[in-house]
């Protein structure tokens, strides 16, 4: 550390590492026994800095890794990159505009993000959402549980080194993106979900591109996943690795398919139905290994089912309208309500507090990357260097819920 | 008239010159020199081929690259810059040319300036010595092989020498890896080759390809399959190549020992790796798959059937009347057929046409007849069917990790060379006792 290097601002004068906030060791002197304890370097440890620019750390988180050799010793995540205040921003908007700063939060599955601000929105209203804006609600959010699930499969087999699996599942993403833009008029921030229903009724571009891709959605994730199942580097790299055992996993309070491949079934569309899931036929696919290779197979068994799913929605679609009779200018009574759904990474919650005006009093977004990026913490260490980017693709972190 | 005064001067200085002897002495004491160290004369002219030949290499490979992994990722690829894009690699060589030389604060400035030096010297020195056709090497070494492993080694040094100098984690890595490799791979790739130079009884590239004349069957891939599967492992690690690409491995470590450089620097660390992915494509061709030798040898030789000097006064009648008489065979039915045109132009068209088909003729006798031509078709098509397997195995396999990597080496690559070794030596001896 004593390394006396030439200033950046004047050349000729010596100084030690000048500090900036993306040095691994920070400038003051440590505050906590975590710190002392993690900053503190053995002989032939190292702190190396995985992002917040790196080139596959989903987003900008960063991971401050301490390393022996190639041997992970200990790790630190650092939060906060991405941080855009949209709990306190959807405090000063009237409940139809906090729809839209949701909306960003887990980019990947917008919908989601949607939909339960909706729900809780509702519930404090007390409102009853047509049948049909219920069905159209399902079909477009297990849609977009499918292309979210296609991207992790590609991230991780990129994380992995491989560059091509990434632009196989990106055919069918982009499938389901531009039947979503069909419907809702966005390939990502869809914006679809209304206090009451949805935006706008099914149209006949979307149900032909669905209908198109229904016909070989389940031969096409054979074919896009068959290049690594079959894979013996693949297999042998993901299996075994970041083993979470289940205490740990509900002791975190995980949720999602990063809890199901350790065995625990917990699904919030079956645990704590919502909308109209409790009419329709799903299995809840549950894994008991709980290593990296468990949970992207698991990913692959939740796309199987969603497709299932679509295909009874697509039979049961009733008729009627897609947007219950609401006034503009809506005023809750006073008021707390909760609302959860199954999002692509677990259980995304929404907690509103109302105080009798037209704006929420306290808005409170619980999104499960977060709470399952706590694994890394445990499941790094004794990895090698190489394995803590497989690790952190198989929970599958998005850093735009992550830091909000 | 600076101009003309000056030519006129230097006209008058050179008959000056050759009037009294100066000039012609001058070139005749040179021409002596040259011939009395011909042998210097021919290794300079060999290295400058060798140089220049390099770069078109590394172009060809990387647009191949780029083309085939984006007909693999079902994307187009390049298709902007030239005819279906293949100016792509050279105005990438452009880009990098003009970018920024950066150097980073801290960098020790010597090292950090050699290593991509002595990683691009390293495998381009490894060419001298391969045969691309009979006669067609630079040097044929009797220790050519050794010469050539020797060489190839010291790519590593450059590696790790960037990762040593840049000041920065990542490359420290990258060094580290790479050199941890080298080590390990080498002697895998070094054993697996033990068995070939016992069947060929030779260490000279070019006497291990005479060795393999003949058919297929005498490649060496048919009598060693074990060595060629060794060995083909090992010079994917070797000139780290996916899914051994962990020296620069862009999902954990950036870009490895490469981080921190920029510009022509790391366009030689760019070179230097296509190059060596010929290289090695090239020696496993001279080493298991008869390098320039046809697979099945052409077995009708046409200089036998058309010997010009035996043909005496018939030789003039081929050479006045069959031009004659083959435009009248092309024109006569151009002329029937399109009667509105005059004879004259159908006559020039026939000509046409028997020139185009009578140079196209003497181009397929020259190429059954020049065995160094057809030998560098040979070679080359046999090299790129491996580079295409590389950039192949690119496309489809993710990278492995540093133990599993190690866990092969050592544990069933090393083996399986020793085994092979073995093998080999107990089959000589009961055959060749």
């Amino acid at each position: 550390m004593a390394t006396r290097i030439p200033s950046l601002d004047d050349p000729r004068v010596l100084v030690s590492t000048p500090a900036t906030i993306y040095d691994a060791i920070p400038p003051y002197a440590p505050r906590t026994e975590r710190e002392a304890e993690f900053y503190g370097l053995r002989d032939g440890e190292m702190l190396v800095n995985m992002g917040p620019q790196h080139p596959s750390t989903h987003g900008v988180l960063r991971l401050v890794v301490k390393i022996d050799g190639e041997r992970v010793v200990d790790l630190d995540p650092v939060l906060g990159y991405l941080h855009r205040g949209i709990e306190k921003l959807s405090e000063n908007a009237d409940y139809h505009h906090a729809i839209c700063y949701t909306d960003p939060l887990e980019y990947v599955s917008s919908l989601f993000n949607e939909l339960a601000p909706v729900m809780a929105f509702e519930q404090l209203l007390d409102l009853r959402v047509p049948r049909r804006a219920e069905y159209i609600r399902v079909l477009s959010c297990e849609l977009n549980r499918i292309a979210s699930h296609a991207l992790f499969i590609g991230w991780m087999a990129l994380d992995l080194g491989g560059i091509t699996p990434i632009l196989y599942s990106f055919i069918e993403r982009d499938e389901i993106v531009e039947m979503l833009a069909a419907l809702t008029g966005q390939r990502m921030l869809f914006n679809y979900m209304r206090i009451g229903g949805v935006n706008g009724d099914l149209n006949h571009e979307f149900l032909s591109r669905l209908g198109d891709w229904m016909g070989h959605a389940l031969a096409q994730v054979e074919a896009d996943t068959a290049l690594l199942n079959q894979n013996e580097i693949f297999v042998r790299r993901t299996r075994g690795l970041g083993r979470m055992d289940r205490q740990t996993a509900i002791g975190f309070g995980m949720s999602g398919p990063n809890i199901r491949a350790c065995g625990v079934p917990y699904d919030v569309r079956r645990a704590h139905p919502y909308s109209v899931y409790p009419e329709l036929e799903f299995e809840i696919p549950t894994r008991e290994e709980g290593d990296s290779y468990a949970r992207y197979l698991l990913r692959i068994d939740e796309i199987k089912q969603s497709i299932h799913i679509i295909d009874q929605v697509l039979h049961r679609m009733p008729d009627g309208p897609v947007m219950a009779q609401l006034p503009r200018r809506i005023t809750p009574r006073p008021g707390r309500a909760w609302a959860a759904v199954e999002s692509p990474r677990g259980q995304y919650g929404c907690f509103a507090i109302s105080d009798g005006t037209d704006q929420p009093y306290r808005f409170r977004i619980h999104d499960p990357s977060f709470v399952n990026l706590q694994a890394v913490v445990p499941l790094m260490p004794g990895n090698l260097l190489a394995d803590t980017m497989a690790v952190m693709a198989s929970l599958d972190p998005v850093m735009g819920g992550i830091d909000k | 008239m600076p101009l003309l005064g000056t030519l006129v001067l230097l006209f008058l200085v050179l008959m000056l010159g050759v009037g009294t002897g100066v000039i012609p002495g001058i070139v005749i004491w040179i021409g002596g020199v040259l011939l009395a160290n011909i042998a210097i004369v021919r290794f300079v002219v060999a290295a400058t081929a060798v140089l220049l030949f390099t770069i078109p290499t590394a172009f060809v490979i990387i647009f191949l690259e780029l083309k085939v992994i984006a007909f693999m990722n079902l994307r187009i690829g390049p298709n902007r810059v030239g005819p279906w894009g293949t100016l792509a690699s050279v105005v990438h060589g452009l880009k990098v040319l003009s970018k920024e030389d950066f150097t980073p604060t801290g960098a020790d400035v010597t090292v950090f300036t050699l290593a991509p030096v002595v990683t691009f010297v390293g495998s381009v020195m490894a060419f001298m010595v391969l045969p691309f056709g009979p006669g067609l090497f630079g040097v044929d070494f009797n220790v050519g092989l050794l010469y050539f492993f020797g060489v190839g080694g010291l790519g590593v040094v450059g590696l790790l020498m960037a990762g040593w100098s840049s000041f920065n984690k990542y490359s420290l890595l990258g060094g580290l890896r790479s050199a941890a490799q080298m080590v390990s791979y080498e002697i895998p790739l070094t054993l697996s080759v033990v068995g070939v130079i016992m069947l060929a009884g030779t260490m000279s590239l070019n006497g291990i390809v005479q060795a393999q004349s003949g058919s297929f069957l005498d490649w060496f891939v048919v009598r060693q399959p074990l060595a060629f599967l060794v060995f083909f492992i090992a010079a994917t690690a070797e000139a780290n190549r996916t899914p051994f690409d962990l020296t620069e491995a862009d999902s954990e470590i950036v870009a490895g020992f490469a981080t921190e450089y920029s510009g022509m620097r790391f366009g030689f660390f760019f070179f230097a790796e296509y190059v060596n992915v010929f290289l090695l494509s090239g020696l496993a061709v001279v080493l298991f798959f008869g390098g320039w030798t046809a697979p099945v040898p052409w077995p009708w030789p046409v200089h036998v059937l058309l010997a010009p000097g035996e043909l005496g006064l018939a030789l003039l009648a081929l050479v006045i009347v069959v031009p004659v008489v083959g435009s009248a065979l092309f024109a006569l039915p151009l002329w029937m057929l399109r009667s509105e045109w005059p004879f004259w132009r159908a006559w020039i068209l026939g000509l046409g046409l028997f020139s185009a088909l009578a140079v196209g003729a003497l181009g397929i006798y020259l190429l059954i007849n020049l065995d160094a031509l057809l030998g560098i078709v040979w070679f080359f098509a046999k090299a790129y069917v491996f580079v295409f397997t590389f950039v192949w195995m690119r496309a489809t396999l993710p990278r492995v990790r540093i133990d599993q990597l190690m866990g092969l080496a050592w544990k069933w690559l090393l083996p399986a060379a020793l085994v092979n070794l073995f093998l080999t030596a107990l089959a000589i001896l009961v055959v060749h006792p």
